[in-house]
C-alpha cells in the first residue's frame, strides 16, 4: 500500500513520542539518514556508476559470448577437386551442348543434351529439326535420370553370378562360331520395335550371313494390328502419318494421339490449329470417343463416353453415317458386310459428327487407337478413304523396314523347340508378355538366353547371361524421327558401367564395325553432298540429315483386301452392363509399359488425369462404383478369362459406365528400389487376344478401403471460381475480352498498396504467358523443371503428407457445365480443364512482405527471388501464397535416403522412410545421383523454402554472355526471346511462353495484349507476372450437349458476371 | 485528515466491504501460511504430480530434439498447412500468458485490491506460458540454427530483418513482453524473498534467498522506490497486455488468406487471450488453494470476479465469431464466404463447433451466481475454455490454410505423434515450472496481501471491529 509519509511537523506540542534512540538524539547523521530514507519530494535520482563506456563494454562482451556460442553451428565441409589437366573447350560450370536423339517405338525424339564437365544433365528438343519445335515428351525429359539410376545393371551376370566383360567376349566368340557352323539355325533375336537404320542394316547383314536365324519383335503397346491393316490395304513398307495441321475435323476413336500415342510433332501440329491469336483464326474441332478421360479427351470439343469394347461398333455406326452421306461405294460395301452389335449410341451425336466430317471432306480425319483389332482399322481406313483423307490429312509414306516375325511366332517356335539360343535386346517379355503365353515358363525351356538389359529385371533372372545395356546417352546410334528425318545418337559420356549397346552386340555377332564407324557407314545413304566429312560434321552439329524424311508412297488404297480383313471380325460383343463389365489396359502416362518403373521422377509425377502418384488403380465411373458398391481405395479382385488380379479402385469422373481401366506397367517384381512394390500388374490379366480390353470381367470386393491411393490433387471441382476461363469460339468473337470480365474480375475496386516497392527498372522485365487453349496437360514441363532445377523426389508417403516438391504442377479440374441441373450426368460426364500452376512472380508479392528475414525479395527485373542461404524456414511465405506454389524441404530430401525404409529398430518406425531416422540415417547423396544435378542451381537443404525461379540460372547465363558481347558500356538488355525457361522449352504444345514484357517485340508482350489474356486472382492486387490465355472451345452447335461446352464459368443464372460461387457438388477424392 | 461524514459511515456500516482475507487473519498468519508452503516438507501429492508432469516435459523435450535433428517433417505440416499445431500452440500459450500481467498491471492501475492474492501465481503462470510459447517459433522454423537471422544484428552485408513482416513484429512484441513480465514479477517478489531470507533456517536457503532479495531491508526508501518502480512497470505492461496479442494477431490479419485477413483480429485476439488466461488461472488456482489451504486468501469472491471476467471476455469472443461470420456474408467476397462456411461445415466442422461450444456457450453458465461458486462447475468451465481456446487457434490456422484460393492445392492436415507429444510436453514443462514455483517461491504476494489487510489501513480503527481484542492478542 502506498502511503504518503508525513514528516513530523516542527511544532510538536504535548508529550513527545519517539521511535528510536536515534530519533530522540536527533543527531545530524540521523537527520541526514532521515532525509535520505524519507525525502519529502521526488526521489533524488542519483546517477549510478554505470557509464556509457561500461554499458557498451558489457553489451559487447555479451555479444561476443553469444558469438562464441553460435559459432558451434557449422555447415558441412565440402571439397572441390580441380582438374590437374584442363580439358579442351571445357569451362567449369559452363554447359556444352550436343545433338542426339532418344529411341522410341514410333521413331526417335530429336534432342539437344546439355552437359557439364562431361555429364549430361538435361535434355531439350532439337528445334533445328523440321519436325520438332524444341519440345519433348516427358519420357525424353525423364530419360536423363535413367542414366544415373542407381538401380541399373552394373555388371555382366552369368547364371546369377557376376562375370567379366572378357568372359562374355569369349562366350560371344563361341556363339559366332556356332552361328557360322549352323547358318544361324536355332538362333533367334527378340527385339523391341525401333526405327534405327543402322540396326536395320545390321539385322539384314545378320540375316544374310545366318539365314536360318530368327528375328522377332515385341512391343507390349505395339501397333501390329494397325500395321496389319495398313499392309493389307496398301501393301508392305507403308506407314500412315496424320497431318494435324491440315485437319479441320478430327474424330478420335479412343486414339490418345495427344497423350500416350503422341509424337512431339502431332502435339505441335495439333496445337498450331488450336491456337487463337486473333479473331479470324480457323480452329480445328476435335471429337473424342473414349472410355476414360485421356489427354486427348480433355482437349476435345465434344467427348462421348463409350466403353472400349463398343468402339468397333461405334466405328461401324459412324462409318454407316459417313457412307450414307458420301455414298462411297467402298464404305457402303464395308458397312454392308458388318453386323451391328445392337449397342445403343447417341444417334444424334453420330449423325452430326458424321455430317461435320463429310462437310469438310478432304480436311477431316478419323483416328483409331493402335491396339484395336485390324478389321476395325480397316473400317476406319475405309472411312478415311471415303472422306478423302489419304494424301491430305493422312499421309501415306513409304517406310522401309526389316522383316521380322511377331512374338506369337516366337512362342510357337519356342514350343516347337526350334530355338536353342535366344538373344533378348531390351524389352521385358517375362513381365510384359501376354499372360496366356506363359512366357516366364517358356523362356526357361530355351537352353541359352542372353539378355541385354538396362537393369536386371524379370526377364534377366531366368536368363543365362545378363549383359548391361548402355544408355542411349552413352553410345553411338541413329534413329529416324516419326517423319523419317535421320537423326544421330551421340554418346555424351563413356558407359558408366561398361555396358554394351544393341548395336555393339549386333556388330559383334555380325562381325561388323560398331560405334561411330557404323553410323558413318549408314549416314552415307542419307548424305547427298560430295564432301562427306563436312556433311558428317554438320549432321552431328545440327542433329539431323537434311531432306531425309520419308517419301510419299506411290500406292493407292486397295479396297479389294477389305472383305478378307473384315472377315476376321468376330461376333460383336454385346453392350456393357452390370453383368458384362469390360476391363481396359491403357498404357500408363508415366511409366509407359513399365520400363520407367524405376524412374523416381516419373513415379512421383502425378498422373495427368487421375493425379495418382506412385501407384496405379482401376478407374471406374461413379455409377459403376455405386452399382458395384465400391469406393475409392477399395481393394477388389478382378477376374477375367479365368485370370485373377487384386487391385485398388478409384472413381474417375468422365469414365464410361461398366468399364474399368487399369494402366499397364505396375506391379513389377524384379526392379530397383524405386519401383519396388508399386501398383498392380495389369499384364496378369492381359492375354494375346485381348491386348487392349477384355470383356466379361468380374469384380469382387476383397477389402474395404484396403489400399491407400495417393493423389497430389484431391479436390476436383473449381468451386465456381473462375480460375480456368473459357468460352466458345462464337462467344469469343462476340466478346473477345470475355476473360477480363468473368466473375469477380468484373468489378475490382481500385487498389491501393500500403508498401512502396523497389523500382522495377532493369532493362528486361520478365513475364510469362500460359496458353490454356493449347496446354494439353501432359506434364512434360513438370519433369523438365525437375531435371533443370535439381528438384528431389520425396516418396509416396511424403506425397501423401502433401510434401511433393514440384515447382510446377498441372492443376486438373473437372467442371460440370453450369445451368443444367437436370442432367443426371452432371458429375459423371464433366468437362476437364488443365492449368499449369507455378510461381506467378507477383509484382506485389504477398510472400515477400511476410518473410521476417528478407529471404524472398524482388529483383529489379521483376523476379520474385528466393534466397536459400537466408531462408530459415518459417513457412509464412507459403501460407500467404494464394497459389500455394511454394515448396518446403520438410526433410533433407537431397541428403537422406528417400527410398530406403527402416527395417527394424524402434517400435512404430518400421516401414517408414529413413528420413524419419534423422541423424541416424546415412548422410549424403549417392555419387550417381549427384552427376545429374545442374551445377548452376543450388541443391537445397532441409528447412528452406523453394519455388519456381523463372529459371533464373538461364537468365543469368544469358546476361553473362550478353555482358561479354556488349562489353562494359554496351546495351545490357537481352535480345528478344533469347531466354527460354525449362518448362517452356519442353512444352511440345508451345503453351508456355516466357520473355521480356518490356520489349514490345517479344512473344510474351504480344500475347499479353491479346484480349483473352487474364491474371489470376486479380482482385488481390498482387499483379502477377504470369498470365493466362483463356481457353476457347470450338463446339459444333448442332451436337447434343453443345450448349454445355465451353461455359464452365457460367453460373446457373447464365450470368458470367458477379456470380457467387455456386453450390457445385463436392467431388472430392477419397482423401479429402 | 477529516473524519468521514455520517452518511458514508452509515453506508459502510450497512454494506461493509467484503474482507479480502477471510477470518480476520493476522499478518503473521499470512507469513506463516504462505512461507510455510515453501519451508515445510513437500507433500506427497507434489512429488507425484511433478514426477508425472516432469516425465511429460522430458518426453516433450525429446520430441523437440527429435524434430530439431530430423526436420520439420516429423510433424504433420504440409504445403497448404504450413503452420499447424506449432503455431496453434504458440498462440495458445501466448494467450494464456495474458492473464497474469493483466491482473498485475491493469488491475493494479485500477486499484483492484483483490488482485493481490492471485497476482503472484498468475504472473508466474504468465512467464511459464510465454516460455512454452517461445519454444514453438524457435523450433518450428526449418533451420533453427539460423534463427538468429531474426535479430537485427548489424552486419557487413547490410542484410536486415524484414521490418514489414508481422513475424518480425512478433519477435519484438513477445520478447519485450517477456522481459517486462519477468521484471515485473521479480520486482514484486523482492520483499517476499527478503521475508523468506529472514525466516530461513538453513544456511543455503538463507544465502540463496539473500542473494535473490537484493539486500531488501524493508526501509521506507526502498518501499518508496519499489512502489514507484512497480507503478512504472505496471504502466509499461498495460499497453503490452493489449499490444502483444494484437501483434500476434497481425501475423494473420495482415495476410491475404481468407479467414486470416480480418480487421477484427486484434481486439478479438486480446479478448480471447484474457479469456483463456483467466481460465488457466482458475484451472491452476482451484486445486492449489485447496491443497495448500489458502481458501482464506484466495476466496470465493476472487473466483467469482474471475468468473465474471471469463463470462465477459467469452462473450466478446462469441460476438467476434458471429461478427466474422456476418462480415463474411455481408462482404460478398466468395473466398471469404467459402472460408467461413468451410470453417463450420467443412471437414473440420467438429473443431469449430468444439471451439464455439467451449468458448461461447459454456461460459454462459457463469451468469448464475451459484455456478460461479461451485468449484466443480468453475473447474469444468475453465477446462472448457482452455480446450476451446486451443481449438480456436487450430480453427483459425489449420482450417483457413487447408482450403484457400485454389482448390487444386487443398489438402487435409493430420497431426503426428510428435505433434501431440510436443504439445503435451509443453503442458508438462508449464506445470513442472509451476510446481517448482510453488515449491520454492511464495506463491502469494505476502507483502501485498498484508497491505490489503484492515490493519494496513492508516485509518484502521480496531474499535469498530468486534474481534479486535483477539487480534491484538495474536499480534502480541
Amino acid at each position: 500500500m502506498k502511503t504518503v509519509f508525513r514528516h513530523p511537523p516542527e511544532d510538536l506540542t504535548g508529550k513527545r513520542y519517539w521511535r528510536s534512540l536515534e530519533e530522540l538524539a536527533d543527531t545530524p547523521e540521523f537527520r541526514s539518514w532521515l532525509q535520505r530514507e524519507f525525502p519529502a519530494g521526488a526521489a533524488d535520482l542519483e546517477l549510478d556508476g554505470v557509464s556509457r563506456r561500461n554499458f557498451l563494454r558489457l553489451m559487447g562482451a555479451s555479444m561476443a559470448l553469444a558469438g562464441i556460442g553460435l559459432s558451434g553451428c557449422r555447415r558441412p565441409e565440402a571439397y572441390i577437386a580441380p582438374y590437374t589437366k584442363s580439358v579442351e573447350w571445357l569451362v567449369p560450370g559452363k554447359a556444352v551442348l550436343y545433338t542426339t536423339s532418344m529411341p522410341g517405338p514410333k521413331g526417335g525424339v530429336p534432342l539437344i543434351a546439355t552437359t557439364f564437365e562431361g555429364r549430361p544433365t538435361k535434355l531439350e528438343g532439337n528445334p533445328l529439326v523440321p519436325s520438332s519445335n524444341g519440345g519433348t515428351d516427358l519420357f525424353a525429359q525423364a530419360s536423363v535420370l535413367d542414366l544415373y539410376d542407381p538401380g541399373r545393371a552394373r555388371t555382366f551376370i552369368r547364371d546369377g553370378e557376376e562375370a567379366g566383360a572378357q568372359q562374355f567376349d569369349v562366350y560371344l566368340a563361341s556363339v559366332a562360331k556356332d552361328l557360322e557352323a549352323g547358318k544361324g539355325a536355332g538362333f533367334a533375336i527378340l527385339m523391341e520395335e525401333q526405327v534405327s537404320p543402322t540396326r536395320d542394316r545390321f539385322l539384314r547383314k545378320l540375316k544374310e550371313r545366318f539365314p536360318e536365324s530368327g528375328l522377332y519383335t515385341y512391343n507390349p503397346l505395339g501397333f501390329e494390328e494397325h500395321d496389319l491393316a495398313v499392309a493389307a490395304l496398301f501393301g508392305p513398307d507403308i506407314a500412315l502419318r496424320a497431318d494435324f495441321e491440315a485437319a479441320d475435323i478430327i474424330v478420335s476413336l479412343d486414339s490418345d494421339f495427344l497423350g500416350i500415342e503422341q509424337t512431339v510433332q502431332s502435339v505441335r501440329d495439333f496445337s498450331r490449329r488450336r491456337r487463337v491469336h486473333g479473331l479470324g483464326q480457323d480452329m480445328n474441332r476435335l471429337y473424342a470417343v473414349e472410355n476414360r478421360y485421356t489427354i486427348t479427351g480433355g482437349m476435345a470439343d465434344h467427348r462421348l463416353r463409350c466403353a472400349a469394347s463398343q468402339i468397333p461398333a461405334f466405328a461401324v455406326k459412324l462409318a454407316k453415317e459417313v457412307a450414307a452421306s458420301t455414298n462411297d461405294r467402298v464404305l457402303n460395301a464395308v458397312v454392308a458386310q458388318l453386323k451391328d452389335g445392337g449397342t445403343p449410341f447417341d444417334e444424334v451425336w453420330i449423325k452430326e459428327c458424321a455430317a461435320d466430317l463429310v462437310a469438310r471432306k478432304g480436311k477431316s480425319l478419323v483416328l483409331l487407337g493402335d491396339r484395336f483389332p485390324a478389321w476395325v482399322h480397316g473400317v476406319v481406313l475405309a472411312m478415311n478413304n471415303a472422306l478423302g483423307a489419304f494424301g491430305s490429312t493422312l499421309r501415306v509414306l513409304s517406310v522401309p523396314r526389316v522383316k521380322t516375325s511377331s512374338f506369337r511366332d516366337l512362342v510357337a517356335d519356342t514350343k516347337a523347340r526350334a530355338i536353342k539360343r535366344l538373344f533378348i535386346f531390351g524389352g521385358n517379355p517375362v513381365y510384359a508378355a501376354p499372360a496366356d503365353f506363359e512366357w516366364g515358363e517358356l523362356q526357361r525351356a530355351i537352353p541359352e538366353v542372353v539378355r541385354l538389359g538396362y537393369s536386371f529385371d524379370e526377364t534377366s533372372s531366368p536368363s543365362k547371361w545378363h549383359v548391361p545395356e548402355a544408355h542411349y546417352l552413352e553410345s553411338w546410334g541413329d534413329q529416324r524421327a516419326p517423319d523419317g528425318t535421320y537423326l544421330p545418337i551421340q554418346p555424351m559420356i563413356l558407359p558408366l558401367f561398361g555396358g554394351l549397346s544393341q548395336l555393339d552386340l549386333l556388330a559383334k555377332l555380325a562381325g561388323l564395325p560398331a560405334d561411330v564407324e557404323a553410323i558413318r557407314e549408314t549416314f552415307k545413304t542419307f548424305n547427298q553432298e560430295s564432301d562427306f566429312e563436312s556433311a558428317w560434321t554438320r549432321f552431328l552439329r545440327q542433329g539431323f540429315a537434311e531432306s531425309s524424311s520419308y517419301q510419299a508412297a506411290k500406292v493407292e488404297f486397295n479396297p479389294n483386301a477389305l472383305p478378307d480383313l473384315l472377315k476376321t471380325a468376330g461376333p460383336p460383343p454385346g453392350p456393357v452392363s452390370p453383368g458384362a463389365i469390360e476391363i481396359v489396359f491403357p498404357a500408363d502416362y508415366k511409366i509407359y509399359d513399365g520400363r520407367y518403373a524405376n524412374n523416381g521422377w516419373l513415379q512421383e509425377l502425378p498422373d495427368p488425369i487421375t493425379k495418382i502418384t506412385w501407384d496405379n488403380a482401376i478407374s471406374l465411373s461413379k455409377s459403376t462404383a455405386k452399382a458395384l458398391q465400391l469406393e475409392d481405395g477399395d481393394l477388389v479382385e478382378i477376374g477375367v478369362n479365368g485370370r485373377k488380379l487384386q487391385a485398388a479402385v478409384m472413381i474417375a469422373p468422365g469414365h464410361a459406365d461398366y468399364s474399368l481401366s487399369l494402366p499397364l506397367g505396375y506391379g513389377r517384381w524384379v526392379v530397383g528400389k524405386v519401383g519396388q512394390g508399386i501398383g498392380f500388374n495389369a499384364y496378369a490379366l492381359r492375354t494375346s487376344d485381348s491386348p487392349y480390353f477384355a470383356t466379361g470381367a468380374t469384380v469382387n470386393l476383397v477389402q474395404k478401403n484396403g489400399h491407400r491411393l495417393v493423389q497430389t490433387q484431391n479436390h476436383y471441382s473449381m468451386e465456381g471460381r473462375a480460375l480456368v476461363r473459357e468460352a466458345t469460339v462464337d462467344e469469343f468473337k462476340r466478346n473477345p475480352a470475355f476473360a477480363k470480365t468473368v466473375w469477380m474480375d468484373a468489378e475490382i475496386p481500385p487498389n491501393v498498396s500500403l508498401y512502396s516497392h523497389p523500382p522495377l527498372n532493369a532493362p528486361n522485365q520478365w513475364g510469362m504467358v500460359v496458353d490454356l487453349n493449347t496446354c494439353i496437360g501432359c506434364a512434360a514441363c513438370v519433369i523438365a523443371c525437375q531435371a533443370e532445377n535439381n528438384i528431389p523426389i520425396v516418396g509416396k508417403d511424403q506425397v501423401d503428407r502433401g510434401r511433393e516438391m514440384h515447382w510446377i504442377r498441372v492443376d486438373r479440374y473437372f467442371a460440370s457445365a453450369g445451368g443444367d441441373k437436370n442432367n443426371p450426368h452432371l458429375e459423371e460426364d464433366p468437362e476437364m480443364v488443365m492449368e499449369p500452376m507455378m510461381c506467378q512472380h507477383c509484382e506485389n508479392a504477398p510472400c515477400e512482405t511476410v518473410c521476417p528475414v528478407n529471404a524472398t525479395v524482388h529483383s529489379e527485373d521483376g523476379l520474385n527471388v528466393m534466397v536459400y542461404n537466408r531462408c530459415i524456414g518459417t513457412r509464412y511465405c507459403s501460407n500467404n501464397c494464394p497459389f500455394k506454389v511454394r515448396r518446403f524441404n520438410f526433410f533433407s530430401y537431397n541428403d537422406r535416403p528417400v527410398m530406403d525404409r527402416i527395417e527394424k529398430g524402434l517400435p512404430g518406425f518400421q516401414g517408414k522412410q529413413q528420413l524419419y531416422l534423422g541423424p541416424l540415417a546415412p548422410w549424403g547423396m549417392d555419387e550417381l545421383s549427384k552427376m545429374q544435378k545442374n551445377p548452376n542451381v543450388s541443391v537445397r537443404i532441409r528447412g528452406v523454402m523453394e519455388k519456381c525461379t523463372y529459371c533464373l540460372q538461364r537468365i543469368e547465363t544469358a546476361k553473362v554472355s550478353q555482358r561479354v558481347k556488349a562489353g562494359v558500356k554496351g546495351d545490357l538488355s537481352l535480345p528478344t526471346d533469347s531466354v527460354k525457361t525449362a518448362c517452356q522449352q519442353a512444352c511440345p504444345a508451345e503453351a508456355i511462353i516466357f520473355g521480356d514484357i518490356k520489349d514490345p517485340k517479344s512473344r510474351v508482350s504480344q500475347l499479353r495484349t491479346l484480349p483473352q489474356n487474364y491474371h489470376l486472382l486479380e482482385y488481390l492486387n498482387i499483379q502477377t507476372r504470369t498470365t493466362y490465355l483463356a481457353r476457347i472451345r470450338n463446339p459444333n452447335p448442332k451436337m447434343p450437349g453443345a450448349a454445355r461446352v465451353g461455359n464452365i464459368n457460367v453460373d446457373e443464372h447464365g450470368d458470367q458476371r458477379h456470380s457467387a460461387p455456386r453450390a457445385e457438388s463436392e467431388m472430392d477424392g477419397g482423401n479429402a | 485528515m477529516a473524519e468521514p461524514d455520517a452518511s458514508t459511515v452509515a453506508f459502510v456500516e450497512r454494506m461493509p466491504r467484503r474482507p479480502l482475507v477471510l477470518n480476520n487473519h493476522s499478518m503473521a498468519w499470512i507469513s506463516d501460511r504462505i512461507a510455510g508452503i515453501v519451508e515445510n516438507k513437500a507433500p506427497l501429492w507434489w512429488w507425484i504430480t511433478i514426477s508425472i508432469t516432469g516425465s511429460f516435459a522430458a518426453f516433450g523435450t525429446f520430441c523437440m530434439l527429435y524434430l530439431l535433428y530430423t526436420g520439420v517433417g516429423v510433424w504433420g505440416n504440409n504445403v497448404p498447412v504450413g503452420w499447424a499445431w506449432d503455431i496453434t500452440n504458440f498462440v495458445f500459450w501466448i494467450g494464456i500468458g495474458h492473464a497474469g500481467t493483466l491482473i498485475s498491471a491493469i488491475l493494479h492501475l485500477c486499484r483492484q485490491k483483490w488482485r493481490t492474492s492471485i497476482n503472484r501465481a498468475a504472473e508466474a503462470m504468465t512467464l511459464f506460458a510465454v516460455m512454452c510459447a517461445a519454444i514453438f517459433p524457435g523450433i518450428h522454423v526449418g533451420r533453427f540454427w539460423m534463427a538468429w537471422f531474426l535479430a537485427p544484428i548489424p552486419n557487413p552485408n547490410w542484410i536486415w530483418p524484414n521490418f514489414r513482416s508481422p513475424l518480425m513484429w512478433d519477435v519484438f512484441a513477445v520478447s519485450t513482453y517477456f522481459t517486462v513480465s519477468v521484471l515485473f514479477w521479480y520486482l514484486g517478489l523482492v520483499p517476499d524473498l527478503a521475508t523468506m531470507r529472514d525466516r530461513a533456517k538453513g544456511k543455503v536457503s538463507r544465502i540463496v534467498y539473500g542473494i535473490l532479495a537484493f539486500g531488501w531491508r524493508g526501509g521506507n526508501r526502498q518501499w518508496r522506490h519499489y512502489e514507484m518502480a512497480y507503478l512504472v512497470l505496471a504502466g509499461i505492461s498495460t499497453p503490452l497486455v493489449l499490444s502483444v496479442h494484437s501483434t500476434v494477431s497481425f501475423d494473420f490479419a495482415t495476410s491475404v488468406l481468407p479467414g486470416w485477413h480480418t480487421t477484427i483480429f486484434p481486439p478479438y485476439f486480446v479478448a480471447g487471450a484474457i479469456f483463456g488466461g483467466f481460465a488457466m488461472v482458475l484451472t491452476l488456482m482451484l486445486p492449489a488453494r485447496s491443497l495448500h489451504k489458502l481458501q482464506d486468501v484466495f476466496t470465493w469472491d476472487h473466483i467469482d470476479v474471475m468468473c465474471k471476467l471469463v463470462l465477459l471476455t467469452g462473450s466478446i469472443v462469441g460476438y467476434a465469431y458471429c461478427m466474422e461470420f456476418f462480415v463474411a456474408f455481408y462482404g460478398a467476397n466468395p473466398f471469404e464466404r467459402f472460408a467461413f462456411l468451410n470453417r463450420y461445415f467443412g471437414p473440420y466442422w467438429w473443431a469449430s463447433w468444439t471451439m464455439f461450444t467451449c468458448n461461447v456457450i459454456m461460459p454462459q453458465l457463469f451468469w448464475v451466481r451459484a455456478f460461479r461458486r461451485n468449484w466443480a462447475i468453475v473447474f469444468f468451465v475453465s477446462m472448457c475454455a482452455n480446450a476451446g481456446m486451443w481449438f480456436e487457434r487450430f480453427v483459425i490456422f489449420v482450417i483457413s490454410l487447408h482450403r484457400d484460393f485454389l482448390p487444386s492445392a487443398w489438402r487435409m492436415y493430420y497431426p503426428t505423434w510428435v505433434d501431440v507429444f510436443t504439445f503435451i510436453g509443453t503442458i508438462g514443462i508449464f506445470l513442472t515450472l509451476f510446481l517448482l514455483f510453488i515449491r520454492f517461491l511464495p506463491m502469494v504476494a505476502m507483502s501485498e496481501v498484508k497491505g490489503v489487510l484492515p490493519e494496513a489501513d492508516p485509518h484502521y480503527h480496531p474499535r469498530t471491529d468486534p474481534e479486535s481484542e483477539s487480534r491484538k492478542e495474536a499480534h502480541a
